[in-house]
């Protein structure tokens, strides 16, 4: 067996020697970083979630132009060359929805489609959805509402709608919602690794008569520094573990409280775990925090020592 | 095998350890080191061992000059070293195979290989049979056995051994002497510092310290 391996197999070994002799200490050890990654994984699940929404939701300004019920299929599209004309320079994406494909939709979208069917005529109206490009500042609003003024004025129109605003106040939400769990992940990871850096540092003064010994019977710096590597990432991948548990088990209420809201809204959200490749990551991140946190502090203590 | 040329050492400006200290010893050679506490017997072999470097002069072992070995070369050099301590530093929270097999485990030995190892190494010194005891249940002169076992587990070519008689009993004593001399006769190169003149009266040579000058044996 490769020596390099087998020295690996010896440092684990030792790391687990060490959390068996004080499982106690490691345990509550591991209770209080599991806490400091409990929020920003509960954070980083909750935008994982929600991110997928926010993607499929236009950021783009959009204008909706809905003819009157009794306007004819002639008169909805004869407006095409007026709406190309007030929109022209605006890089505009019209396009047009006939009351029936409106309908369709509607069934499709709601769930509904019974109750629809018992409506008998189709009240929808035929319409037009236009996304306007490059309309970001304070100014582009003021045009965007001209331009719906003069839909507006255009024969056979009923109503025309600018929807777009609280889109964007929905990302720039999000946004901010990111960057403070960036931040907050940020805090709770100096404090992942001050705790490692402790918990290392008590465990390198409890060792350091086998440390003096080992260095005396030719052990080398990494000998004697992996096995406190390995008990830091062990600590930071077992908190992590918690705390991914904790998240999974606060889903179930926070779900039935979501499904009840979102039925409301005739939406099945529900808040999912994060994907096996994104669970992996945090236990990752969680062990190479851990890692961190000792490496520092055998750096720091074993350089005192010698 | 061993060459001390000039070697003095300073820990601070009034404290003088060793002051221009020359002497060499031969491959396979049995030496005792004596002289008063704080003559600088202890500092002598840590040089050896390369836990201290001379403040000015060479030390060299096994061709290898202490004061220019690189950090990361020191462990290496330990490998070909036996070290024995006068309070035995055995770790207490494992057996008497487990500190055995520490020396050959350092060095990446498999735990099979190490083992076996190990079992000859304690047979050698009469305590294969306390193997799996747990150093606190040994008597002094048995824990000072047990660290000549850890000495000789990776078949050095130098043993250092700092007053490894001291606080043992006479038959004690004499056991832990025999079991060296054995080592010794087999090729070893040792180097025992003592008090125990009745050791040193049989002795081939000694080299004699007092207040870190050489006052005897240097060839």
């Amino acid at each position: 067996m490769n020596i390099w391996f087998r020295q690996h197999r010896f440092a684990l070994g030792a790391a687990f020697v060490q959390v068996r002799k004080s499982p106690g200490s490691f345990l509550f050890n591991v209770l209080v970083v599991s806490l400091a990654l409990t929020l920003p994984f509960a954070g980083v699940t909750l935008l994982d979630n929600v991110r997928p929404m926010s993607e499929q939701l236009s950021v783009d300004p959009e204008i909706s132009l809905f003819m009157k019920t009794d306007a004819t299929r002639e008169q909805a599209q004869a407006l095409a060359p007026q709406l190309q004309r007030i929109l022209a320079g605006s890089h505009a994406k019209i396009s047009f929805t006939p009351r029936e494909q409106a309908l369709d939709n509607l069934k499709a979208k709601s769930g509904l489609a019974d109750v629809i069917e018992t409506l008998g005529d189709n009240p929808l109206p035929d319409s037009y959805v236009m996304k306007l490009q490059g309309f970001t500042s304070s100014a582009d609003a003021a045009r965007i509402d001209g331009i719906a003024d003069q839909l507006q004025a255009l024969p056979g129109v009923d109503s025309v709608q600018v929807d777009s605003a609280w889109v964007k106040r929905l990302a720039a939400l999000l946004g901010v919602l990111r960057l403070v769990l960036l931040l907050l992940a940020i805090t709770l990871g100096v404090v992942v690794i001050a705790v490692v850096f402790n918990t290392i540092r008590l465990q390198v003064l409890t060792q350091r008569d086998e440390i003096a010994v080992s260095k005396l019977l030719g052990a080398t710096d990494n000998f004697i520094h992996r096995p406190f590597y390995y008990t830091g990432a062990l600590l930071g991948l077992c908190a992590g573990a918690v705390a991914l548990g904790a998240v999974a088990l606060a889903l179930r209420p926070l779900n039935a409280s979501i499904a009840e809201f979102a039925r409301l809204y005739a939406s099945e959200f529900q808040l999912t775990p994060l994907s096996p490749l994104g669970l992996a990551g945090l236990l990752a991140i969680s062990a190479g925090l851990g890692l961190v946190g000792a490496m520092l502090s055998v750096q720091r203590h074993l350089a005192r020592l010698n | 095998m061993i060459e001390f040329q000039s070697v003095s050492k300073k820990y601070s400006a009034d404290a003088l350890a060793l002051n221009d200290v020359s002497f060499s010893i031969g491959k396979g050679e049995l030496v005792y080191l004596a002289g008063p506490s704080g003559a600088g017997k202890s500092t002598l072999l840590k040089m050896i061992a390369a836990v201290e470097r001379p403040t000015s002069g060479s030390v060299v072992v096994n061709g290898q000059d202490i004061g220019k070995l690189k950090k990361a070369g020191v462990p290496f050099l330990r490998r070909n070293l036996g070290v024995i301590f006068q309070q035995q530093r055995l770790l207490n929270d494992r057996s008497i195979l487990a500190n055995t097999m520490l020396p050959l485990i350092v060095t990446g030995a498999s735990t099979t290989q190490a083992e076996q190892r190990a079992r000859a190494a304690l047979d050698k010194v009469g305590l294969l049979d306390r193997a799996r005891a747990m150093p606190l249940e040994l008597s002094g002169g048995e824990q000072q056995r047990v660290a000549i076992a850890r000495a000789i587990v990776n078949r050095p070519q130098i043993i250092l051994a700092d007053e490894p008689t001291a606080n043992l009993d006479r038959a004690a004593a004499d056991r832990v002497i025999d079991a060296l001399r054995a080592f010794n006769a087999v090729g070893v190169t040792c180097m025992i510092s003592t008090h125990d003149e009745q050791i040193l009266d049989a002795a081939a040579r000694v080299i004699r310290l007092e207040h870190g000058q050489l006052v005897g044996g240097a060839a």
